[in-house]
């Protein structure tokens, strides 16, 4: 077993979505979306530079709230921000995680690629807390979307 | 209801490998199929004692065993405690196919949705 080889610091995905990529690019980028699919709230300016959080669980009530900082907006092909470093802090490699959107267009439909990077230069604390929040994700709605027939999910770069 | 974490996660394992030092050690161990503080050291920019403060390091989270050699030991890679180490993180790469899942679903809707309102 070669650990190089096996680079977990990074994260690789994709699927395809039966939308066109302005369709799919709303979902990935806009708050009012990204709340749909993973935290609670989502507050930011989907513009390039532009900072703001996302909250996990009641804002005032043992929330955990993470800065957010969106990198690169070009639609409808990527979208891209930064994300878990310290409030006051600005997002750099090296205090956050990276995560990257990146849309081709494919028969009727989008192909869809995340990344998410940073591990390894965060110390591995962060995929901790990532794990806490598997919980949040993986409740009722887990298995009901794996039965879309032409649902594809691609094996991560091993 | 969590239905995908199979164990908890290990803080200690996890601040073990997230040292670059202590990574580039695992490497060198895995290539080599083991070492001793000595000849680790000669392959690493730091001293033979930050070697051997690094291999304890791994040694208490059980990322290496040691077997006395000489006045040295000499340690090599635990690779049932190393996978596990890299399950953990598999399970953060489970999480976002979660949140793919769900990107695909609500963009799908989003855009039968627009489809039935073109054709009424």
């Amino acid at each position: 077993m070669e650990l190089e080889a096996k680079e977990f610091g990074t994260i690789e995905r994709e699927i395809y979505v039966e939308a066109p990529p302005e369709v799919v690019f709303d979902v990935v980028s806009s708050p009012d979306h990204l709340k749909e699919w993973w935290p609670d709230d989502a507050r930011y300016d989907p513009t390039p530079g532009s900072t703001g959080e996302i909250v996990f669980g009641e804002r005032d009530a043992d929330g955990t709230v993470m800065q957010f900082t969106v990198v690169d907006v070009r639609p409808p092909r990527t979208f891209s921000f930064r994300w878990t470093h310290p409030a006051g802090e600005a997002a750099a490699a090296g205090n956050s995680l990276l995560v990257t959107f990146e849309l081709t267009p494919s028969g009727g439909g989008t192909l869809l690629r995340m990344t998410e990077s940073g591990f390894r230069e965060m110390g591995w604390e962060v995929a901790v807390l990532e794990q806490q929040y598997q919980d949040h994700v993986t409740g009722w709605d887990f298995y009901l979307p794996r039965l879309a027939p032409c649902a594809e999910k691609l094996e991560a770069r091993a | 209801m969590s239905t995908a974490v199979a164990e908890p996660v290990d803080d200690d394992l996890w601040s073990a490998i997230g040292d670059p030092t202590r990574r580039r050690l695992l490497d060198l161990l895995l290539a080599e199929g083991g070492g001793t503080a000595t000849t680790l050291g000669r392959q690493l920019p730091v001293t033979r004692q930050a070697v051997a403060k690094h291999l304890g390091i791994l040694d208490r989270v059980g990322l290496v065993r040691a077997t006395p050699e000489g006045r040295e030991r000499r340690y090599r890679v635990d690779e049932a405690q190393l996978a596990r180490a890299v399950a953990q993180l598999s399970s953060v790469g489970s999480a976002w196919d979660t949140r793919l899942q769900r990107i695909k679903r609500i963009a799908e809707t989003i855009q039968r949705t627009q489809q039935d309102r073109q054709q009424h």
